[in-house]
């Protein structure tokens, strides 16, 4: 089987276009992340949060009323697993307590309703302020290590735009996280750890897609004439574009695999990962490699390839 | 075709090293299965009996699951460092107590180092260090060496500790592993009752036996202070903060009366604002004996009070007010506690205890610790009692008085009893702390994560599902896209999920959630190599190569994609096992081993079986799809 076999699309030309999208993408993130902000989980911003199960199904309202009148204040909606509820709260006090509170609450209002606590996780202020300060410089050393490994392997007008297009994934998967956030009960769209485990291996898979782009152009770069910089980074790409997409492809459908089975907890992960993914894909074709070929045809050294 | 069969010697050993890794997974599986088959509990003794070694050999070397799979306990918790520090300092004044407050302040907003904090404060304020810390002659510089000196051994002494009191509560396989300067990292799984784990964990059992004032001088103190309101001055209410944004600070271990006693609201709520205006004559009364005492509704209130310095600055010289730890009752039923006018030195601390013994007590079948001093414990006790005969000493144990016995004799054995304790489990837990001895410092709880064992099976079989379905359609996805090839790159797959399964069995690194994600996504960034290979021998074939020169020109040319695309991916994996914390380095971990082995597997094994088949009838052209 093949798919997007001899295409000849004009990249290049179109590019304008493709920067006006990613323009548009970015700035009505980046708005909406200064309007809306974002929506921390408790990793990020301290606080606690319950899931309860009950034996039956149940009203969200009316637990949430209920907890209202027993002090504890914070939102409960449904947890994607059955019959279950998740209630989020700032209380950072002692757990047992909460837990406490909680039970006595639903046990007297609910008695036909037989609830447990299945798992608490609370996280203090001062560790969720380490776990921010943790995930910047994570992001911030894996950003510089992927410039510095492109530069050596290409050249730094490479290393740059590759960087600048996973600036471009990264901000753009947060921006939708900052749009969407709170919008669905199934997945709750906040940014805690494992928000932060797929923007690291979105900057790190991003990257592979234009390397492959990159590759080519490298190759069929070699002792050609400036002149023809246009034509043969629009071929590299539509030689590549088959391979692009199959990759990122193949990757999508365990992502999704994941967003559907493994439970509401990988859920906000798997959705991260899935449009990193695809703004990836998109990226390293209309983003990097045009950002390369602007950046050269203004510059006037030559291009100087190291590598194979 | 030497090189050949080298490749594939290494490729059995990798295929026979991963199954070997992962028999005793296998038959741990099995072998607990067998157990739960039987009906009856001799038959499963029986077995568990007859095999009993092989069940604790497959069992330590199967693969671990994590605490959110298995269900468990997972805390950080931090050293008070300060308090530490605070215990060094002497000659404390005003101006101590003031930077002293800024710099708890400090570490609350920063990651600082506590020592330097420290330094950093009393720098500011032209203050030299040795004015309040060991010597007069010390610099700066060696008593901040000296303090993190300090700091370091405190952490290490409350992991063994810890570690002791886990050990002795039984936990199977804890986790106990210190992070910074101050955190320590613990993982309990399948606790169930985790209110006494807490308890069992923070519990400093700081135990003193103190001197307890005539019941003139307590009237004394009580009139001197009985004016003081509630409700803090506002310039004082820096110094006490217990109010720490830390989510441990309401549950000392011992001052919380008795687990009955806990009512199910927090006793806290209700109270403060009943009480907050007014002053403490307004919550003590006397009794007719002379003993004084606190309804225990304002049991927090007042404890609070007594600890602010003003108030303690009105007592006599070297005393202090504490508060029974177990409340008494009146005839109609009301609880009150007893309040104490006690010596501030101790006449003995707990560091002397060597055993302890929780049992109930012949006279009224209490519970009660029993404990015996060492030998310099044992002719201090004697010298103590033996000078006090007719007076009361107090039974301390973190700030709260447990009992208050009048010495009848000079007791010579080194033998005492705390009692007032609430049930045996509680003694009990007080008999393994006393037994692992004091923490040096208070620790609170920073991260608590707990996920019962029912949510955790919930996970296992979501995970299992996600494995099944994200294998099945890429391989599928595979075969239809690449044909015969495809079939290559899917065996080349089923290696790799086998490479990382019994890699993390091998190393005991445990599986959880996020790593069951970490092993799916992998699946599909596992042929990514295999497609950047095979669309390159498309490519070549297109072009009128021969099948085994597009094969080598497909490998060689796609060589250098694979390997960066790797090296990225891999970079980022290890920053995020670096600056992740739990179960996102399991994520971390299986992306790693995932990704590195795919270099083997997908680049080495589909090579190998490309070679193996290229002459024969099964490989064409048309192979490649």
């Amino acid at each position: 089987m093949r798919l997007f076999q001899k295409t000849n699309f004009n990249f290049i030309r179109h590019r304008k276009i493709a920067y006006a999208i990613s323009f548009i993408l970015l700035i009505s993130g980046m708005v909406s992340l200064f309007v809306r902000g974002l929506n921390y989980g408790i990793d990020f911003k301290g606080g606690s949060e319950v899931v309860i199960r009950f034996d039956k199904p149940v009203d969200v309202g009316s637990v949430r009323s209920i907890m209202m009148q027993a002090g504890v204040n914070g939102s409960v909606k449904q947890y994607g697993l059955d019959r279950s509820l998740l209630l989020k709260t700032d209380f950072q006090g002692d757990t047992s307590q909460l837990k406490t509170l909680i039970t006595n609450a639903l046990s007297s209002r609910l008695p036909a309703n037989p609830s447990r606590i299945l798992s608490v996780q609370a996280v203090g202020p001062s560790i969720a302020a380490d776990m921010k300060l943790s995930a910047i410089k994570a992001l911030a050393a894996a950003l510089v290590g992927i410039l510095l490994y492109v530069s050596i392997r290409f050249e730094f007008k490479f290393a740059a735009a590759g960087v600048a297009a996973i600036f471009h994934d990264v901000l753009t998967v947060l921006g939708m996280f900052s749009l969407l956030g709170g919008l669905f009960d199934f997945m709750p769209l906040e940014v805690d750890q494992s928000i932060i485990a797929a923007f690291l291996t979105i900057a790190g898979y991003s990257i592979t897609d234009t390397v492959v782009v990159y590759d080519r152009i490298r190759e069929r770069l070699r002792g050609q004439k400036p002149s023809d910089y246009e034509r043969i980074f629009n071929e590299s790409m539509n030689q590549t574009i088959s391979r692009t997409i199959i990759t990122s492809g193949t990757t999508m459908i365990s992502v999704l695999i994941l967003f559907f089975f493994a439970g509401p907890a990988i859920r906000s992960f798997a959705f991260a990962m899935f449009a990193g993914i695809l703004v990836g894909t998109y990226s390293s074709i209309f983003v990097a490699a045009p950002i390369v070929f602007d950046w050269q045809s203004r510059s006037k050294n030559p291009i100087k390839l190291r590598g194979a | 075709m030497k090189n050949n069969s080298f490749k594939l010697i290494l490729i059995a050993v990798v295929a026979l090293v991963s199954v070997w890794s992962l028999w005793p997974t296998w038959r741990d599986y099995a072998l607990t299965k067998q157990l739960k088959s039987y009906h009856s509990k001799e038959d499963s003794l029986k077995f568990s009996i007859d095999h009993r070694a092989e069940i604790e050999q497959v069992h330590e070397k199967s693969l671990k699951l994590g605490l959110d799979l298995r269900g468990g306990m997972h805390l950080v918790m931090e050293v008070d460092i300060l308090d530490l520090i605070d215990q060094k300092a002497w000659n404390k004044d005003a101006n101590y107590y003031r930077i002293m407050a800024n710099v708890r302040n400090a570490t609350r907003n920063s990651s600082t180092n506590t020592v330097e904090l420290l330094a950093s404060e009393f720098g500011k304020e032209n203050i030299r260090l040795s004015r309040y810390f060991y010597d007069m002659r010390d610099s700066d510089q060696d008593i901040v060496s000296r303090l993190k000196k300090e700091e370091q051994d405190a952490l290490m002494r409350a992991r063994e500790i810890i570690r002791n009191r886990i050990d002795q509560y039984g936990v199977a396989e804890p986790v106990i592993q210190t992070q910074g300067s101050q955190r320590l990292i613990i993982e309990l799984s399948g606790v169930t009752d985790e209110a006494r784990v807490r308890k069992l964990l923070m519990g400093t059992a700081k135990l003193e036996f103190r001197l307890v004032k005539e019941p003139q001088v307590l009237l004394r103190a009580i009139e001197r202070v009985s004016s003081v309101p509630l409700q803090a001055p506002l310039q004082a209410q820096a110094t006490p903060a217990p109010a720490d944004s830390a989510m441990a600070a309401a549950s000392g271990t011992a001052t919380s009366p008795t687990p009955a006693a806990v009512p199910a609201i927090p006793p806290a709520l209700p109270a403060p604002s009943a009480v907050v205006t007014k002053k403490l004559s307004d919550v003590i009364g006397m009794l007719p004996n002379g003993q004084v005492f606190t309804p225990a509704y304002a049991r927090d209130a007042v404890t609070a009070v007594l600890k602010r310095q003003d108030v303690a600055a009105l007592l006599p010289q070297d005393t202090q007010l504490l508060l029974s730890a177990k409340p008494e009752q009146t005839a109609s039923g009301e609880k009150y506690y007893l309040i104490y006018l006690v010596q501030k030195t101790p006449e003995l601390t707990g560091g002397v205890i060597t055993e302890a013994k929780a049992t109930f007590s012949a006279q009224d079948a209490q519970p009660e610790v029993l404990m015996s001093m060492n030998d310099e414990g044992t002719s201090k006790w004697a010298r103590i009692t033996g000078a006090n005969i007719g007076k009361q000493i107090a039974i301390v144990l973190d700030g709260a008085i447990y009992s208050a016995p009048v010495v009848q004799s000079r007791i010579p054995s080194g033998n005492s009893v705390i009692n007032g304790i609430g049930s045996l489990d509680e003694a009990k837990d007080l008999e393994i702390i006393l037994k692992a001895g004091a923490l040096p410092a208070p620790v609170k709880i920073l991260e608590e994560r707990t996920v019962g064992p029912s949510l955790g099976s919930d996970y296992i079989r979501a995970g299992m599902l996600s494995m099944i379905w994200g294998f099945t359609t890429v391989a599928i996805f595979m075969i239809i896209y690449y044909n015969k090839a495809g079939i290559a790159a899917d065996l080349a797959l089923v290696l790799n999920i086998l490479v990382v399964i019994s890699v993390l069995a091998g190393f005991s690194a445990a599986l959880t959630l996020p790593g069951i994600a970490g092993i799916v996504l992998t699946m599909g960034m596992a042929v990514d190599a295999n497609v950047l290979i095979y669309e390159r021998v498309r490519e070549e074939l297109a072009e009128g190569k021969s099948l085994r020169m597009a094969i080598d020109a497909g490998y060689n040319k796609a060589f250098s994609s694979i390997l960066d695309s790797h090296v990225t991916t891999l970079a980022a994996a290890f920053l995020l096992y670096v600056y992740g914390v739990g179960p996102i380095q399991g994520f971390a971990v299986t992306l790693m081993i995932g990704t590195g082995a795919s270099l083997f597997t997908a680049i080495v094994v589909t090579r190998v079986l490309f070679d193996l088949f290229i002459g024969s009838s099964f490989m064409n052209e048309k192979s490649f799809g």
